[in-house]
């Protein structure tokens, strides 16, 4: 089942979910607003192994540009995350509405996860973002069967955060 | 938890959901069939920002179908209105609109409990497809809440028509 408004709260005051910087305003009937990290990191070409290699931009009030055809890592600015319940990590509506996707097909954030999530940026349309805004939801799922953590590995991480090479 | 099929016909006939027009025909085994609605909107050229109000313009879907390019980026409607102050619905694409390459929304699956209007598609190409005004295009799926409900008073509440990002009222 999906957390309401009501038990999202209530559970933040538990300590069953932890958001940082947490702010009652941004809870929507049915998820959580985090906003954008100031970190993005931006894909500049393949290495000579074939691996995407990026650059980390750190944004200014001014924002940056994404453009169609790319793919930039990003971050959340809160810490997420729960011992508790199941997550969905996607993009708002709103961001939706202008072509930014903020995951690509991998919104599912597992329950013992406790960090800064990397957020998959790809936009259909240019777009600017800016460090702190709201940018996306994350919505919180009980759990049927007993928890146990098999392994950490991207969860250990609080920045934009490539793929790795096990 | 996801209602079955016959559930959510149950939900609807309590009121408890709403799908107008229904139609039985559309109801699959977990979901309910939406089909695209007459409308289409495309935001004009140039950078988005999400701070300001971007201009954009509204056509209709021509009955002849439209072509879509890869890449191309628009913005649809349901045909139905829907929503519920009872389940939490999540869009999908059906399978068959999803093996042609269209996304039917960006990122943003989730649909506020107590939202009630036309739900607004995001097509997204990423090969050449064609679309019909009243195809059956995406599907609906309800899900059961946890706690206290408060339902949705939001900016894109009661809207018909495909309605384009208002992110710029959040900085107002």
């Amino acid at each position: 089942m999906i957390l309401t408004r009501q038990k999202i709260i209530e559970s933040v005051d538990s300590g069953d979910i932890t958001i940082s910087n947490f702010e009652s305003a941004r809870v929507n009937p049915n998820s959580y607003n985090y906003l954008l990290g100031e970190d993005i990191k931006v894909y500049i070409g393949g290495s000579s192994d074939g691996q995407p290699e990026f650059e980390t931009v750190t944004m200014k009030d001014d924002g940056y540009v994404l453009h169609p055809g790319s793919m930039y890592l990003g971050v959340t600015d809160e810490v997420i995350g729960s011992s508790r319940y199941a997550m969905s990590l996607i993009g708002r509506s709103s961001m939706g509405r202008f072509g930014l996707f903020l995951q690509i097909s991998a919104n599912l954030g597992h329950t013992t996860s406790s960090h800064q999530w990397t957020l998959e940026l790809h936009t259909a349309k240019s777009i600017r973002v800016y460090p702190k805004m709201p940018i996306g939801q994350v919505s919180f799922w009980t759990n049927f069967g007993a928890v146990k953590c098999l392994g950490k590995n991207y969860a250990l991480y609080n920045s934009p955060t490539e793929r790795l090479l096990s | 938890m996801i209602l079955t099929g016959s559930k959510i016909h149950d939900e609807i006939d309590a009121g408890h959901i709403v799908v107008e027009p229904f139609n039985v025909s559309q109801l699959s085994t977990n979901s309910y069939d939406l089909r695209l609605g007459y409308k289409y909107l495309k935001y004009r050229e140039g950078v988005i920002d999400p701070k300001k109000e971007h201009l954009y313009d509204v056509y209709d879907i021509p009955e002849t179908g439209l072509q879509l390019e890869a890449g191309d980026f628009l913005l649809s409607e349901s045909l139905e209105i829907i929503g519920s102050d009872h389940f939490v619905p999540i869009i999908h694409a059906k399978s068959g609109t999803a093996r042609a390459g269209l996304f039917v929304h960006v990122t943003a699956d989730l649909i506020d409990i107590g939202s009630i209007g036309k739900t607004t598609f995001q097509l997204y190409a990423t090969l050449p497809v064609k679309v019909y005004p009243e195809m059956l295009l995406a599907q609906v799926s309800f899900w059961r809440p946890e706690g206290e409900i408060t339902l949705y008073k939001g900016k894109y509440q009661n809207t018909t028509g495909p309605q384009p990002s208002k992110t710029y009222l959040d900085y107002a």
